[in-house]
């Protein structure tokens, strides 16, 4: 009797094994129902401004699947953007809103963070160009869909940085990430502003400090670029930067000249963090510097009326005046990829994007549009900063394609060109250090 | 040398000497240390061959239900009476069978290959643009990892299960009855009670240490790099390559020249802090239990004050202060009247490590005091008694009593903060971050150690797998030093020497 249990219970067992197996095939087949292109209908449907057609949110936003999405903005705008997200829900009446929260996180880690675990980040997010071939290179960062749109608003220069191998990945929302020479009036003139120099004269004879944080990449590369060793995008392989073809005689003459001047000028020229510049203002220590655009209401309010911007100056290499060339980047909205509501993403980023938008932002936070119509408007074109960006943004490169590389071996190039131990009459030196400084940059070796 | 003429030298040339010894004793131990490891592994294998042995005895003697137990588990059991025991067993088979099915398999299958499909874009209605997700190597390492572990654990039970089958079958040949599930409980309060103890534990340290930890190893056979990013592109096996770019001492290979710099670098930076901090402490804590000292307590509190502030808040101000217009060079510019700008951290590399490595003892010493305190007050009075009868003057006590005493307790101590120095990611990150910068190394600088230049590896040029290759590399240089010198050491050959 035993025996019979026995084996009926093994039985039973091999049953069960066989049926676990069974369905073990059945779910090893992939879901790959793909959804089948059939836009040329809906593609006509309208976009006006910021705001398109009720339709693209296909099913998103019903009844049965109401909206939960996440915003990424930098502190500062995070108040504007929430104002901004109740007037997009109350811009689409007929769709179910259950949940758009907008929370603070700065632009300067954002794809990091996205790259940590997109699944669980923001669904709509901004971050600044740089980062842009790193969110593609990952695939975490989805396309724009309203692309004809978006490139007739904005900004030739900020859609043509947010195109990568023919794609157009964020919607610009800014065209003013980038720095430019601050000053006090009544230590630096106007005039003195013009050329590097005069701005250095003037501090040191008013015993005040020139602030520029040549120790940090992103400052840094202005030597490099003034010299003329500008990037160019990126190669072939998507990952090592690409330079124009420069004079290497002329390129370090350059950097000699700023050596022997930053020599000449020891103490007055100081390299620190920018946010010296600001309490040195407040403080009375420092006469001029250079900083950005996030930076400009705490410099406006230490210095009050003395503030002063204006391009970056210029520096006299063996009799010429050469304008320093500085990095200029915008900044994007962005749509994550792993959106679980990629529609309602999209329409969400373009209006936050859109001529609205930009304009409460340029009027509440000082932020230079990246859309043609706002950028004709007076809250920009009587701002002395936001001019001093715009003519700075004539003589820059665009920060967009920079390998991750890039910044380390720049900053190394500052730190060296400012060292005491840096001796400007030594012409091999400084092309050594050039050559060495490109090689890694290229991740050569 | 013999044993007469080592007595007869001084105390400095003793030093020299059994400093010496130990040099020459490296390679020896070194060699032992592999042919202990040889052993192990012969052991090793020779076990496993036994176990096969076993298997296949057991089949050809087992009876057929322990023949079908080696095809479904449980059924010996079950045939002899054991009911619960078998219908776990059996449990165990169909769990994993399903788990396979529905979950592991599919992520195994890709195991060699770490994926093929990436991700692409389609467009919902033709225009909202959706990314649909195609494999990812990470998951697909990660849950293979998981899977494997899995298979070894459910392996393990097969075994048991094949071995209990045999046994009962035994027991019922004898005569014997099987043990109720009551009695068996029972066992694991009583004969079996350290497996109720440690199983949860063991369970714990499974799956937070031992298979993040495989997987990281793994990770260091791959090419995970910002050019392979999942799930946007995927990375896959690439052998030895992440090594042997470590290994790559060709002119103008800087990873190559990175690694040996910064190895040599760190080897220095952890002899110097841990050496320091042992001797300076040393010093101080002898100079507060001297006998005559008054207030030793007040003195005790003043020197261990600076455990009151967290590190990292020592470490931050310490770095704003030696900046170029920090308070360092301000305070001078004031006693000397002049404008004193020294770059202590930021120019010049010899300075950079000397103002570390000085640094650093003011966050280490106070630790160093409190426990040789502790050691020092232990130090049995009698010794220090005779040794002055037998007229020993202050030096000679310190040489023939104190030190042998605290190296002999401390040299464990010594080994965890060598191998902490290795690791000592704070200190430098937050002091130097590894500056100054220099163009001679790829993605360091030159106080950067080993853990903070795979710290910036990772967060800076997300080269993953370069990552974890050296990852493994510096566990491997500590405990290659900690094992030699431990093996070494006194504390360890001669446990009762001073109790």
């Amino acid at each position: 009797m035993k025996k019979i249990l026995a084996i009926l219970l093994a039985g039973m067992m091999t049953a069960t094994a066989l049926v676990g197996c069974g369905g073990g095939d059945a779910s090893s087949k992939t879901d790959n129902g793909s959804k089948a292109d059939n836009g040329s209908s809906d593609g006509a449907a309208k976009i006006e401004g910021s705001i398109v057609d009720d339709s693209y949110f296909g099913d998103e936003g019903t009844d049965s699947k109401p909206v939960t999405l996440k915003v990424w903005a930098p502190d500062a705008a995070v108040s504007l953007v929430k104002e901004q997200v109740e007037a997009f829900k109350k811009a689409y009446p007929n769709r179910k809103f259950k949940e758009i929260s907008v929370v603070a996180q700065g632009e300067k880690d954002a794809a990091t963070n996205m790259l940590n675990d997109a699944t669980t980040a923001a669904d709509v997010f901004s971050f600044p160009s740089d980062q842009l071939n790193k969110l593609v290179d990952a695939g975490v960062i989805s396309q724009v869909a309203f692309k004809d749109a978006v490139t007739e608003a904005n900004d030739e220069g900020t859609v043509k940085a947010g195109t990568l191998n023919g794609t157009l990945y964020a919607y610009p929302e800014t065209n003013d990430n980038g720095y430019y020479l601050v000053y006090d009036k009544s230590v630096v003139s106007d005039e003195q502003a013009q050329t590097l120099e005069g701005v250095l004269d003037a501090c040191k004879k008013a015993g005040k400090k020139f602030i520029m944080n040549a120790g940090d990449g992103y400052y840094a590369c202005t030597f490099a670029f003034t010299a003329g060793v500008k990037i160019d995008g990126l190669e072939k392989d998507g990952i090592t930067q690409k330079f124009v073809k420069y004079d290497e005689d002329e390129a370090v003459k350059t950097l000699q000249a700023f050596a022997k001047l930053i020599k000449d000028y020891r103490g007055t020229f100081q390299s620190l963090d920018v946010a010296n510049i600001a309490s040195g203002f407040a403080s009375g220590k420092c006469g001029a510097g250079i900083d950005g655009s996030w930076d400009t209401a705490s410099n406006q309010k230490a210095l009050g009326d003395n503030f002063g911007a204006a391009k970056l100056p210029t520096i006299n290499v063996n009799g010429t005046d050469k304008q320093l060339i500085s990095m200029f980047g915008y900044k994007y909205i962005g749509v994550n990829g792993s959106s679980k509501f990629p529609a309602t993403a999209q329409i969400l980023a373009h209006y936050l994007a859109g001529e609205e938008c930009q304009l409460q932002r340029t009027e509440k936070l000082g932020w230079g549009p990246a859309n043609k119509k706002v950028q004709e408007n007076k809250a920009v074109t009587g701002s002395p900063v936001l001019k001093a960006i715009g003519e700075q943004a004539k003589n820059a490169c665009i920060q967009v394609n920079v390998a991750n590389t890039f910044w380390d071996p720049m900053a190394n190039l500052g730190n060296k060109i400012i060292a005491d131990t840096c001796d400007p009459s030594d012409a091999a030196a400084m092309k050594k250090l050039l050559n060495e400084t490109i090689s890694n940059v290229r991740d050569e070796g | 040398m013999t044993y007469v003429e080592y007595k007869q030298l001084n105390p400095f040339q003793r030093f020299a000497y059994n400093t010496k010894k130990f040099f020459c004793n490296i390679p020896h131990a070194v060699a032992h240390f592999f042919t202990a490891l040889g052993k192990a592994i012969v052991k090793f294998f020779v076990g496993i061959g036994k176990g096969f042995a076993n298997y296949g005895k057991t089949f050809v003697k087992g009876d057929w239900a322990t023949k079908l137990s080696y095809l479904i588990f449980g059924v010996g059991d079950l045939s002899k009476g054991k009911y619960y025991k078998g219908i776990l067993f059996f449990a165990v088979e169909v769990l994993y069978i399903l788990y396979m099915a529905f979950f592991g398999w599919g992520y195994l299958k890709m195991f060699p290959t770490l994926g093929i499909q990436a991700q692409r874009t389609e467009y919902i209605n033709g225009i909202i643009p959706k990314q649909v997700p195609g494999d990812n190597s990470m998951l697909i390492l990660l849950y293979s990892v998981l899977t494997l572990v899995i298979t070894v654990v459910v392996f393990a039970i097969y075994i048991t299960n094949i071995k209990d089958a045999y046994r009962h079958q035994i027991m019922k040949a004898n005569g014997q009855k099987p043990t109720s599930f009551k009695y068996d409980m029972k066992q694991f309060l009583d004969g079996k009670y350290h497996i109720t103890l440690m199983s949860f534990p063991v369970l714990m340290i499974g799956i937070f240490n031992v298979l993040p930890l495989i997987f990281m190893i793994l990770i260091a056979f791959t090419n995970y790099d910002k050019q392979h990013m999942p799930p946007g592109t995927l990375f896959t096996w690439i052998g030895f390559d992440n090594f042997g770019s470590l290994f790559n001492l060709v002119e103008g290979a800087k990873k190559g020249y990175t690694f040996i710099k910064l190895t040599e670098w760190t080897l220095i930076w952890a002899v110097a802090a841990t050496f320091s901090n042992y001797i300076l402490g040393m010093i101080f804590a002898l100079m507060i239990n001297k006998k005559g000292i008054k207030f030793k307590s007040l003195w005790r509190t003043l020197f261990v004050i600076t455990i009151a502030v967290p590190q990292f808040v020592s470490l931050l101000l310490m770095n704003q202060m030696l900046q170029s217009n920090g308070a360092v060079n301000i305070l001078l510019s004031n006693i000397t009247n002049s404008h004193v700008e020294i770059q202590w951290l930021n120019q010049d590399a010899t300075l950079a490590r000397w103002v570390v490595i000085i640094i650093n003892c003011w966050v280490g010493i106070p630790y160093t005091i409190l426990s040789m305190s502790g050691i020092l007050m232990n130090i049995p009075e009698d010794l220090y008694e005779s040794a002055r009868i037998d007229g020993a003057g202050p030096v000679k006590t310190f040489t023939a009593i104190t030190l042998p005493y605290m190296l002999f307790v401390t040299t464990p101590q010594l080994i965890t903060q060598f191998v902490g120095n290795i690791n000592n990611f704070n200190v430098i990150y937050l002091l130097s971050n590894g500056n100054p910068t220099t163009e001679k190394y790829y993605q360091a600088g030159e106080t950067d150690i080993l853990v903070t230049w795979l710290f910036k590896l990772t967060m800076n040029s997300q080269d993953y797998g370069l990552a974890a290759a050296i990852g493994i590399l510096v566990f491997v240089i500590c405990a290659t030093l900690s094992l030699i010198v431990y093996n070494n050491s006194k504390s360890m050959k001669d446990e009762e020497a001073f109790s």
